[in-house]
This record gives C-alpha cells, structure tokens and sequence, in this order.
C-alpha cells in the first residue's frame, strides 16, 4: 500500500535533514503506531505520505514515496487526499465549516462528488457524531470535534487515514470511543491506520504493528506485541511500554522476551512468580494539620448560554482546601473542572453562594491581592505569553508590582526551569515542553501559596512530563498547597494526596486514592479509570490495591529482597 | 444602591457580556423568520431598503417604512448589544440636533428636515442590521456568491463564522492573564474610575497582540487542511459553484415575504398621498 524508498528530507534552511534515509513498506488493512520522542521526525514522515512535502512544503526531498501506486511526487496534493487522509494534532484547526455536516461534507463538494452530501453524513455515521449532523462546530466538545475531524477526512474514503496523537487531550472514556472509531474502520472497511501515539497501552489494545523512530531514521517496525516487549529500547526513547509490561521486565529481571501487554496476559505471566505473603501497606505522610485557606460555600454557577436558559455548570457545591494539601480534580471533560479553578482566582463570580480564602470573601478582595496569594496556569500555554519574549513574560507581574529585585529573581526562576538559554524567544515559538515549563515559571513568579495547574501534562511526551512532575515537587518550598485539573490517571496515583472527583458540576467524591479507585459506582458514574497497574494488581491479589508500578513491585519476592 | 446599579453595569460591559452578544447574534437567531429566507431574496430587499429611503423626503412614508423595517429586525431577533450600538449610532448621527432643536424651541420647519434625516439613517442602518445579523453568516455568504461576489470574499465571511468563537473565547483567556498578573489602578474617587478605564481600554489593546501571534500559529494547520480538502481545486471549478448555490430555493415563505413587503410599501406611498 505505502512503499518508501531511501527518503530523505530537509527543511530549508535546516543544517540536517530531518529524515534520514527511510525504507518502508506498510501493508494495507494494517493498524501501525508511529512512537519516537519528541523531534525524531514523526510529524514530517506523516506528511511525505499525504504529498504536503514536497508540494506544500518546500524543502530538498530525495528518494521515493509510493502510495497505492502512485509517486507522490509526480502527482497533485488533490489526486493523493482521495487515498489519504489526515487528522492533525491540533485537529481543531482542521475544521473550516461553521457547521457539522458541512464540514464533513466539504472535501467531497471541493473535488467536484456529485453526492458530497450524502458521502458527509456517511463518514459521520461512521464516526458515531450522526446525531450531531445539524450542529454548529462550536457546540460540540473536544472528543466530538475530533471525530468530526477524523468524518472530514473520512468522507473522501481515502484508504489510508493517518492521526497525529489523536487522544492526547481527551479524557480516558473519549479517548476509548476514537479508537473503538478507528478498530472499526480498519475492521470493518478495511482501511489502513496509521497512528502517532505515545499512550502504550492504546497500542497494545488496538494496533497490529509499532514502528520506532530515532534521530529522523526508522529503527524497526515490528508486530505490536513484540515491539512492546522491547522496553529498553523503547524507554531510551522516551517512550513507556504498558505498565504490566514494565512491572512484568522488572519481576522478570529482563530475564524473558515474551511480556505480557495487556491485563488479561498480565494474568497468566505473573501467576509464574512467587509471591510476598504481606503486602506492604503505603506509608502515608502525616496528614496536613485542618487549616482551612480556601473554602467553597453552596457556590453555583451559571453561563450565559447562546440560546435559552443559562446553562448551570455548578450546582450547590461544597469544598474545603486545607494548607499544604496536593489535590487532583478528575472527571470527564465538561465535569467542571476548570470552572472551579476559574472561580478560585475570581476570573469567574459565583451566581450563588460564596468562596473564602483566608476567610476573606474573594468578591471583596481586589485581584491585584488575590493574585499574591493564588495563581493559575492554563492548560494551552500560549495564552499566558502575553509579552514578546517568555523573559519579560516571567518578569511582568512583578515588575508591574515593583517587587524588589526582580531582575534577580526573573533570572532565578529562568535557570529553575532551565529557560535561561531560551530567555529571549518568544513563547509561542517553543516546543510543547518548553512551553508548559514556561507557563510554570509564569505562575510561580509571585510566590503564590496555592497553585492551581489545568491539565499540565496534556500533550506532552513522558520526558518532559517527568520532568514537570519533579518541578512540581521542587516547588514544595515556594507552593504549598497545589491543585491540578488532570486526565491522567498515572499522575493522580503517583502525586495526588486528595483526589476530588467531578462529574455533571457535582461532587461526586472527595477522599485518597483508596476511597476513590475502589469506589467502582463513582467511577462509572464519572467515566473514569484507575491506571492499568491497579487493575492487574486486582486481577492477582483482589484484596490489594496498588496504584504505581513500585507498589505493585512489591507483591513479588524478588523485588522485595 | 447606587453601588448594585453601577455593578450591574459594570457586569453589563464584562467581557464574558460581549462575547455572549456577539454569539447569539452570529448564532442564536437562525430560526426566526428572517434567517429562513433565501439569502438572495434578503439582498434585494435590503438593496430597496438600504438605497431607496435616501431619496424620499416624505415624513410619513419615512415613517411607515421605518416602522416595517423595525418589525423586521424584531422579528430577526437582533441580540440586544447591536440594537443599543445601533441606536447610538443614530443618535449620534443625527438624533442629537433632533433633541437640541427641540429644546431650544425650534419649530416645525426646524424639526422637520432633522427628523426625515434621521428617520432615513434609522431606516437604512436597521434594515443593514436585519440582512447582516439577522442572517447567518453562512447563508449571506452564499447569497453574496449568488451574486457574483468572489468565491474568496464568500469563503472568508463564513469562514469568520466559524473561528468566531474561538478567537473570542482565546481573547477572553488572554485578557484574564493580563487581570491576574498585570496590576489595574484602584477604583476609589473619580480620577480611579477613569485611570482604571483606561487601564482597561489599554489591556484590551494589548491583548490584541499575542492573539494575532496565536492565530497566526493555528493558521498553519488550517492552511494546509484547506489544500488537503481540495480548496484551491474548487475555485477554478465552475461545477463546484453550481453544486453550492443548488441549496439556494425560493419557497413560499420567501414569496409571502415579498409581497407583505410589497404591499406594505405601496400601502404607505397611498397613505402618504392622503394625508
């Protein structure tokens, strides 16, 4: 289907190519995930196949790139969309119609298809959004839109469709419906997927073969199965197999190839090991004294909504923040959680009840104050770079407040974050992980005693999420009490002490991590899921809960010695 | 009291008002009776009613006429922002001498001319206002097509339709960045007041910049999935036109539309002889 031969790209103006010499073949009917750290390429393989390079994107090309027998240098970017389609990382610019059906449908009426219409609201049947057919763009949510992104590509029927991280920014229940979207295409309609994924256990779930890039060449391409089972090979490149995989090399001792990837082999593998007859309980740090700071009194909130009745988003709520807490609030996108956050800094006024900080209502307080004490970083950073270069972005509230020595404490926080090198560019120009390191140094310039984080591991790689992860323990000594909106399930075991579950702007659940992942009702109500760890660990001692990959580790003897 | 009353305004001129304005005016209103005519039919109406009225002296056919184009825009359901700009507007134009000459004991024949004045400027700017906001972007886009406008001028209008939201959901999100980490002047006294509403006049300024920046950023996608959709293919094709503006009819509703309006017109020319 897809045939590449020794191709090599350089952007212009680039010192080195950015592909390297790759020869590959992808068969049709094939599910393949593309992994590889961030900049090894991926984005630019992608977009050889669909003929934006060479013809969009100007650049030296060498070597050949064949899809379904044509060359796609010998023929127009129009002539290989019918064969190919794309589904961009930030697919909700992809979405040129202001309504549904319209674009879906667009493509098709664009290349001249008599029943462009009827070709539109296939692709959305197929996409499983049919009901949404009629609706403006923005009405839909965020896994709806990127469905329609996938229907707008679909409805050419391309027979190769290929998606740039398609879930990165989805919720785990979203994130399920897009790839049971995808099994079926290629199940059903026999299509060629191709994914860049950087979530393993998706690909041990869903696709048939891994291709692993490195420094712009292609190291292999293997059966997912196999490919997984590579974890070293895999974690030099940033990328973390399964965490059953993981957990299984490590029992194992890297003594066995054949890992197992999902639960359900997990079962069987590590049956074959013996096991510690007490489970070792986690040792809790001493719980934070009661010292309220931040207090939600009956708080309801209501949108302005475009069309009849404002829309409540927050109904009667009720919360107290204890100082030195580490609270992760979960839930399903649209759960309300970035409204709570937003009502915290007072960027949002309750239409009932109150909010206290420091027993201070924060209708009262004037923002300049509320901003000493609470800070928030967006989930899409590009919208705290407010100056033109991330320097003068990091120095701007406290220049405005003339605190003093500013300038030392700017070049302070540039060399926390590692920005120094990069102090004069301008923050949109980035990579994602500069970008989020960025956003942090923003937000803690004032010292603020609570920090409120939406989404800070969304998008990126698990490097740099690493990476912000320790930041955020480093911050310990400036930040005590820290909350953090999040989809990942990983983060909320790892660092999480208080976990607040929302769902439909309620309180559906408010304790540990043992009261929240073993309350199976709360869990379904909210659509989410407890790490993959937790369920194998269940499935082999249902009386014990562990929530990392350590803390399963110590169910066996080896690691326990 | 009067502090409910200014807080209410000031509630008023939030930003979060605007954007809420502006989308139900872009979207909110696409089933009234207006938005369901054919673009076409809304373009004609408005060319009589935007071009016509500057040539008429008559006040009572001024009024008539204004008083249909008002029922029109009440029937278009126009959000209530633009109809406060659009009476602004008018007052500004001219409504102002009406007043002054009224006050200062001007008479019928100073009053007169004023008021045809106005009532001409009402009639054409509230009849602009019910063709472009009572329609959807979308559909005007392709009655302007229609018509022969360009295929670029149509695809941009509607277009703006759609990153609409978008950009003003990204300019309010900008705009509460500079309210967190920026420092506004105390409101305190008459001096506060307005250093602090200039404070604001300059952030939403400012805030214009990184939002250019930003959407030249997402730009680049859109760009490239308008050529993977075959965009510039569609330009140069006649047939892709024609397929377009197939889904513009003239139904029923359209013709009772024209002859109301047909009558109403002639009705008041009769009623301005009589009288």
């Amino acid at each position: 289907m897809i045939q590449i031969e020794n191709l090599t790209f350089t952007y212009p103006g680039a010192e080195e190519p950015t592909l390297k010499n790759l020869s590959v073949e992808i068969e049709q009917g094939d599910f393949l995930a593309i992994v590889g750290n961030n900049g090894c390429g991926k984005s630019t393989f992608c977009k050889t196949l669909n003929g934006l390079i060479p013809h969009f994107t100007a650049g030296d090309m060498e070597g050949k790139v064949v899809i379904g027998g044509l060359d796609t240098r010998e023929c127009e970017i129009g002539d290989l969309a019918q064969k190919i389609g794309y589904v961009y990382q930030d697919f909700e610019n992809q979405i040129v119609r202001p309504t549904v059906l319209d674009d879906a449908s667009f493509a098709c009426l664009n290349f001249d298809v008599k029943d462009y219409e009827e070709k539109g609201r296939r692709a959305l049947e197929m996409c499983g959004i049919a009901h949404k057919t009629d609706e403006y763009i923005w009405q839909l949510s965020g896994g709806q839109k990127h469905l329609l992104a996938l229907a707008g590509a679909a409805a050419l029927s391309p027979e190769i469709l290929v998606l740039d991280e398609p879930i990165a920014q989805l919720d785990p229940a979203h994130a399920r419906d897009i790839y049971e979207v995808l099994k079926t295409m290629n199940e059903t309609y026999g299509k060629t997927i191709i994914v860049i994924e950087h979530h393993t256990e998706y690909i041990a779930r869903y696709c048939k073969h891994v291709m692993l890039m490195r420094g712009g060449g292609i190291a292999w391409k293997l059966p997912a199965r196999e490919a997984l089972c590579r974890v070293e090979e895999l974690q030099k490149s940033n990328i973390f197999p399964p965490q059953v995989t993981l957990a299984a090399n490590r029992v194992a001792g890297g003594a066995e190839t054949v890992l197992p990837v999902t639960v359900e082999e997990g079962k069987e593998f590590f049956g074959r090991y013996p096991q510690t007859d007490v489970a070792k309980a986690r040792i809790l740090d001493a719980p934070p004294e009661e010292n309220t700071i931040l207090e939600f009194e009956n708080v309801s909130v209501e949108y302005r909504s475009v069309k009849g009745d404002p829309v409540r988003v927050l109904n009667d709520f009720n919360l107290e923040i204890h100082k030195g807490e580490k609270i992760a609030v979960i839930g399903s996108n649209g759960a309300g959680k970035s409204t709570i956050m937003k009502l915290m800094c007072g960027l949002l006024k309750p239409s009932e009840g109150k909010i206290l900080l420091q027993g201070q209502n924060i209708k009262e307080m004037e923002m300049n104050e509320l901003s000493q004490i609470l800070s928030l970083v967006y989930q899409n950073p590009e919208e705290m770079f407010i100056k033109d270069s991330i320097r003068r972005d990091i120095e701007y509230a406290m220049k405005v407040r003339d605190v003093e020595n500013y300038q030392k404490r700017t070049e302070g926080l540039l060399e926390r974050f590692q920005l120094t090198d990069l102090q004069d560019r301008d923050g949109r120009l980035l990579s994602g992980g500069q970008m989020r390191r960025a956003s942090l140094a923003i937000g803690i310039a004032l010292n603020p005693s609570i920090l409120l984080l939406d989404e800070p591991t969304a998008n990126l790689d698990i490097a740099t999420r690493k990476e912000i992860l320790r930041t955020l323990s480093d911050m310990k000594n400036i930040t005590d009490t820290v909350m953090i909106a999040t989809h990942d399930m990983q983060l909320v075991c790892e660092w999480a002490e208080r976990i607040l579950v929302l769902s439909g702007g309620k309180l559906l659940k408010d304790g540990t991590r043992e009261e929240v992942f073993n309350d199976r009702e709360v869990m379904k109500e909210a659509g989410i899921q407890p790490p993959e760890i937790y369920q194998m660990g269940k499935e082999i001692r249902p009386e014990i809960s562990c929530y990392t990959v350590d803390e399963f580790l110590r169910l066996f003897q080896r690691e326990a010695v | 009291m009067k502090e409910k009353l200014s807080e209410s305004i000031f509630d008023k001129i939030s930003i979060d008002y605007i954007r809420n304005q502006v989308l139900k005016n872009a979207y909110g209103n696409d089933d009234t009776v207006i938005a369901r005519l054919d673009p076409r039919v809304l373009l004609i109406w408005y060319c009589f009613f935007g071009i016509v009225p500057w040539f008429l002296d008559n006040v009572v056919l001024l009024i008539c006429l204004f008083l249909f184009v008002a029922a029109a825009a009440y029937k278009a359901k126009i959000a209530p922002l633009v109809m406060f700009v659009f009476c602004l507007g008018v007052f500004s134009q001219t409504g102002y001498l009406l007043i002054v000459s009224l006050f200062f004991g001007g008479n019928a024949e100073t009053i007169v001319p004023v008021l045809i004045m106005t009532l001409k400027v009402a009639i054409v700017s509230m009849a602009s206002i019910t063709v472009f906001s009572g329609l959807d972007p979308d559909r005007l886009a392709n009655g302007l097509l229609w018509f022969g406008c360009p295929e670029r001028l149509s695809f941009s209008i509607s277009f703006a339709y759609r990153i609409l939201p978008i950009l003003m959901e990204e300019f309010q999100n900008i705009l509460l960045s500079y309210r967190m980490r920026g420092k506004a002047p105390k409101k305190k006294g008459i001096s506060g007041k307005i250093k602090y509403l200039i404070y604001q006049v300059k952030v939403i300024i400012q805030a214009f910049y990184p939002l250019l920046l930003n959407t030249a950023k997402r730009s680049r996608t859109t760009v490239e999935a308008l050529e993977l959709k075959g965009y510039r293919y569609a330009a140069s094709n006649k047939e892709v036109k024609r397929m377009k503006l197939s889904s513009l009819k003239i139904v029923k509703h359209d013709f009772a539309f024209i002859a109301i309006s047909v009558v109403w017109v002639f009705g008041s020319i009769g009623m301005s002889v009589t009288i």
